[in-house]
């Protein structure tokens, strides 16, 4: 790809992310299609996230149990557990199933309907594809990704509890006085920014792949792959400086 | 009026029309010919201000539309129907609701008024029983004639566009299209036809525009076409010539 592609590429995409966001205050409102937009992004992510938080739980539980045993820190598990999970793991982990389930599906419905001439047969109609197709996947992602966040981390919290209790014998009183200290405001802010920021890159990036499909079916496969990619990359690198971000702003030494 | 003046296109530095001018009125009845890739579908989307050509001018009704923007354009494309290739139904709404798109989106009609209107244009078009089906559950044919209903919703459009409306489908649902399209253009309103089946085109056209490399080759009436020279339009026209039931229907 040429370097003026790419910057094209890159304008056509923070024209289509900016238009799609602010298109959320802009008349018509097309309500419905948010609605059902969210019920397929939520609601139908919902026994994903369930199982995915569950079992980080589990597993981040018993890393950490192992290794503070073996210092007689058994007594931090509630707390490491409790601050990796709000700040760091929670928000990356919910994205990620998300961009894998909603973003792949996305860009494949988008790519599909302009294959089919579908996104050319609203232009021709009057209706706007930006406006009826992008702001209301931005808009359900941005409610969505922040509510499955929620429900993954206590669910990881809970998996994390499970093993804290029954497989590492710890107090399970101990456990959840060690969470409630971790609930402080400045942990609470720092893991609930990143999923609206999360939720409005996947949404962008994965409509922007969708609505530039071209080619037929390769054309969709490879749509399909750089929304999931690229989403992926800019969760994780997003993360990061949302990180360095946030513990400055909050005032963690690092 | 759609004038087309020295307009060319090209699609990832892939030349597709070059150099294409032709007058067409809004009540005639012309077939843009040609093989795969040779910009007829091309034509149908800058007349519509879909694509944008890379050289020349596109006027409708002696408006000039190349620097037009998406919203200055809205007026443009209300004075045209267009039936893509496939129908282009949308997939998530059943064929009430996409023939009802138009109808929500720009009248006031209450939900019996829109019920009503679109139970019309189904009957209009034959395929009143599918009225709850979804896109999917259609044959080629009903895709087709629901999108021409779809097409016909909201806006009272001075002419048709259809993109191979008869491509893929049997010869009766191509009958069936082919009878729809000259019904719809009997009250002056014309059509431009895009397709490559020469037999459907003159069932329905009475000028014919032939696409080769992206250049018009040919420009005429149905006398013209026949006796034409161009090799790829001969192979073209044995389709016409080996039907002679088809040779039969044409002339009648």
């Amino acid at each position: 790809m040429t370097l003026k592609r790419l910057i094209d590429n890159l304008q056509d995409y923070y024209m289509l992310a900016f238009r799609g966001l602010t298109g959320i205050f802009r008349r018509p409102f097309y309500l419905s299609d948010a609605i059902e937009q969210m019920d397929y992004a939520g609601a139908g992510s919902f026994v994903i996230i369930v199982l995915v938080a569950l079992f980080i739980g589990m597993a981040l539980s018993l890393q950490l149990s192992a290794e503070f045993s073996r210092l007689g820190l058994r007594m931090y598990t509630g707390k490491a557990v409790g601050i990796t999970i709000i700040r760091e793991v929670g928000p990356v982990m919910a994205a990620l199933v998300f961009t894998g389930r909603v973003g792949a599906g996305m860009a494949s419905e988008l790519g599909s309907m302009v294959l089919g001439h579908q996104v050319d047969s609203l232009r021709v109609f009057g209706v706007d594809p930006v406006k009826k197709l992008v702001t209301p996947r931005i808009m359900s992602s941005l409610i969505m990704l922040p509510a499955l966040t929620i429900i993954g981390d206590a669910l990881s919290i809970f998996g994390a509890y499970y093993i804290v209790v029954f497989v590492s014998n710890q107090s399970g009183h101990v456990y959840w006085r060690a969470i409630r200290d971790v609930l402080i405001f400045e942990n609470i802010i720092a893991g609930s920014v990143k999923p609206f920021i999360f939720g409005f890159l996947i949404a962008s990036i994965s409509c922007y792949s969708g609505l530039t499909t071209r080619g037929g079916a390769t054309g969709l496969r490879q749509s399909t792959t750089s929304a999931v990619v690229l989403s992926i990359i800019s969760i994780i690198i997003s993360d990061f400086a949302l990180t360095r971000i946030l513990l400055y702003i909050l005032g963690f030494s690092v | 009026m759609i004038k087309f003046d020295h307009v060319s296109f090209s699609y990832n530095k892939r030349s597709v029309l070059r150099d294409v001018s032709f007058l067409i009125d809004s009540s005639e009845r012309v077939a843009i010919l040609g093989g795969s890739g040779e910009g007829k579908t091309t034509i149908l989307k800058l007349i519509l201000g879909l694509l944008r050509p890379d050289s020349g001018s596109i006027s409708i009704d002696g408006e000039d539309i190349t620097g037009k923007t998406e919203s200055e354009l809205r007026d443009v494309r209300m004075k045209f129907s267009i039936v893509f290739q496939e129908g282009a139904l949308f997939d998530s709404l059943n064929v009430k609701e996409n023939v009802a798109f138009c109808l929500r989106e720009y009248t006031n009609l209450s939900e019996e008024g829109i019920d009503r209107r679109v139970r019309e244009l189904l009957r209009v078009v034959g395929v009143e029983n599918a009225i709850d089906l979804m896109p999917d559950e259609l044959s080629g044919g009903m895709h087709r004639r629901v999108a021409i209903a779809r097409s016909l919703a909201a806006f009272e459009p001075a002419m048709f566009l259809y993109d191979e409306p008869t491509s893929g489908l049997d010869p009766v649902n191509a009958d069936i299209i082919c009878k729809l399209i000259a019904d719809l253009s009997r009250d002056r309103r014309g059509f431009i036809i895009v397709t490559h089946k020469v037999y459907d085109a003159m069932r329905v056209a009475d000028r014919f525009i032939f696409l080769k490399e992206g250049a018009v080759v040919l420009d005429g009436d149905k006398g013209m076409l026949k006796q034409a020279t161009v090799p790829e339009l001969s192979i073209f026209m044995s389709e016409l010539n080996g039907n002679c039931e088809g040779e039969a229907r044409c002339s009648k």
